[in-house]
């Protein structure tokens, strides 16, 4: 495994319009890496991971993509937050992935059919590429949605509570699709959740927000500070 | 029969007032697709009203001896200036307002509505001339529309139309994920302001042409009704401006067979499309 970084935070802080939420951030994600970043609700995950993405600026800090390596993200959102009110088909959703390199007035080119077609084949949902989007199961929508983020052709995939939500073989089932997608196409891979119970065992790192300070640990760590969190005071 | 050829005849007395109706009723839905997938419906009902306020602003300048343009024109050029900026001062206000979250969206478009349609009535009452003309116009009685204006309406909702089509995907995109259009590398502030540019002028152009009742079907129901039936956005583009031509086209022949108001006519179409299509999918699910 190449052991460059590819994602670099140094004391960050972050928030909304100007207030700090977590500051003092400093951690780095090393290419081929799988990370989970893990803590309750409200807890800033989402600020963090959106500020990661460049969606919301940090307040204060650096953060440093690639170490000279192009830094490609694909973004798999909460699919509660999409609208169901847009008629997509399932093939239109993926086809998503492909517009950051659209020209304007141009169809799609016949590449990014097939390409989509790949992305699809590779969640396994190929079959309903003719089906609404709304009329998915929570578990095919998630599939759908790495499959979009598959679609830019990233080298670093970040997923917002990607099992939360959907019953627990399809649970099972996105873990193992994310894992085999981590080994398949080497990407650098992390995952937001707030259940402990959502973490694979075999992460190679977690950063846990705990009482808005971010730390870095093992699975048993983590787990070991949210049971004192649950002891009443 | 008769006079369905005697409408299609290119020197038909009332061309340009079907012409002008056949584009509102292609490109406006194209609009409206955005006003119904965003959820801004409501807005839809108010910034028509703001534009109207604008022309009867407009008209009052113009009465009380504020005469900017020399021209013979120059009363709907004034109009139509007055509909665009009311309008684009309405949207990008009330788009700034909902970015920063202040307040409720329904609260600020309902005050919108009402205090634009308190302002409107204001300013016809208080112009001592010509109230007949302003309120032929807000009516949106298109029987008389000059070529120079059938002309200008051309040129900008084509180009209109044109954008709207050739940054179909970026503006679907910034519509349904914003976080996706960031990390993606779109502009989002760029093109959120050149959609709200492109609802203003289009909104502000139909009032003139059509009237600011009109103009809110016309930006709503083919869409609401397309919605219905179809799979996939681009179906979904399409099938809204096929209803909304059709309505048009068949509204003008029946209003002016049975000597109708077209405007009025043209809506009853689109509803009566709208509720044909409600049918027509619970009959088709029934079957199933």
């Amino acid at each position: 495994m190449n052991t460059d970084n590819c994602i670099t935070l140094e004391n960050v802080a972050i928030g909304y319009s100007g207030k700090v939420l977590i500051k003092d951030i400093n951690f780095s994600l090393k290419v081929g890496e799988f990370v989970v970043l893990f803590g309750p609700n409200g807890s800033g995950k989402t600020t963090l991971f959106k500020t990661i993405l460049r969606i919301i600026p940090p307040i204060q800090g650096a953060i440093r993509y690639g170490d000279g390596h192009l830094t490609r993200f694909g973004y798999v959102p909460q699919r509660q937050y999409l609208d169901e009110i847009y008629p997509f088909t399932v093939e239109e959703v993926v086809l998503m992935g492909t517009f950051g390199q659209a020209k304007p007035f141009c169809p799609t080119p016949k590449t990014n059919r097939v390409w989509i077609e790949q992305c699809l084949k590779d969640v396994g949902m190929l079959d309903l590429r003719k089906k609404l989007f709304s009329e998915l199961s929570g578990g095919q929508k998630q599939r759908i949605l790495i499959a979009r983020a598959l679609a830019t052709r990233p080298n670093v995939l970040l997923l917002d509570e990607p099992i939360t939500g959907i019953d627990i073989i399809a649970q099972k089932k996105i873990i193992e699709l994310i894992s085999e997608l981590h080994k398949k196409r080497q990407l650098t891979i992390m995952m937001v959740t707030h259940e402990v119970h959502h973490i694979p065992s075999w992460v190679n790192k977690i950063i846990h927000i705990h009482h808005y300070k971010v730390v870095l640990g093992s699975l048993e760590e983590i787990i070991s500070l949210s049971r004192i969190d649950e002891i009443p005071s | 029969m008769e006079q369905l050829l005697e409408i299609i005849n290119p020197h038909f007395l009332l061309r340009n007032a079907f012409y002008a109706g056949l584009i509102v009723g292609i490109v406006c839905p194209q609009v409206g697709i955005f006003f119904v997938l965003r959820r801004m419906i409501l807005l839809g009902i108010a910034l028509p009203q703001v534009s109207n306020a604008g022309i009867a602003f407009a008209f009052l300048l113009h009465t009380i001896g504020w005469h900017f343009f020399p021209h013979m024109e120059s009363e709907k050029t004034m109009a139509l200036t007055g509909s665009v900026i009311f309008a684009l001062i309405a949207i990008f206000t009330l788009a700034i307002l909902e970015r920063k979250q202040k307040g409720f969206t329904e609260n600020r478009i309902g005050f919108t509505y009402v205090l634009a349609g308190a302002a409107s009535i204001l300013f016809v009452s208080w112009n001592p001339y010509g109230q007949t003309e302003v309120l032929s116009m807000i009516r949106g009685e298109i029987i008389s529309i000059p070529d120079f204006y059938l002309w200008s309406m051309l040129a900008i909702y084509g180009t209109i139309f044109i954008c709207l089509v050739g940054f179909h995907r970026n503006f679907v995109l910034v519509s349904y994920d914003t976080d996706m259009a960031i990390t993606l590398g779109k502009r989002v502030i760029l093109w959120d302001i050149l959609l709200y540019l492109i609802i203003g002028i289009v909104i502000s152009f139909g009032v003139m042409t059509v009237g600011p009742l009109v103009i809110f079907g016309f930006l709503l129901i083919p869409p609401i009704a397309a919605r219905m039936v179809v799979r996939g956005i681009l179906p979904f583009c399409i099938v809204s401006s096929v209803i909304g031509t059709a309505a048009s086209f068949i509204g003008f022949y029946i209003s002016y067979r049975f000597d109708l108001p077209t405007g009025p006519t043209d809506i009853a179409i689109l509803s009566i499309i709208l509720v044909f299509l409600y049918l027509g999918k619970i009959l088709i699910r029934l079957k199933r």
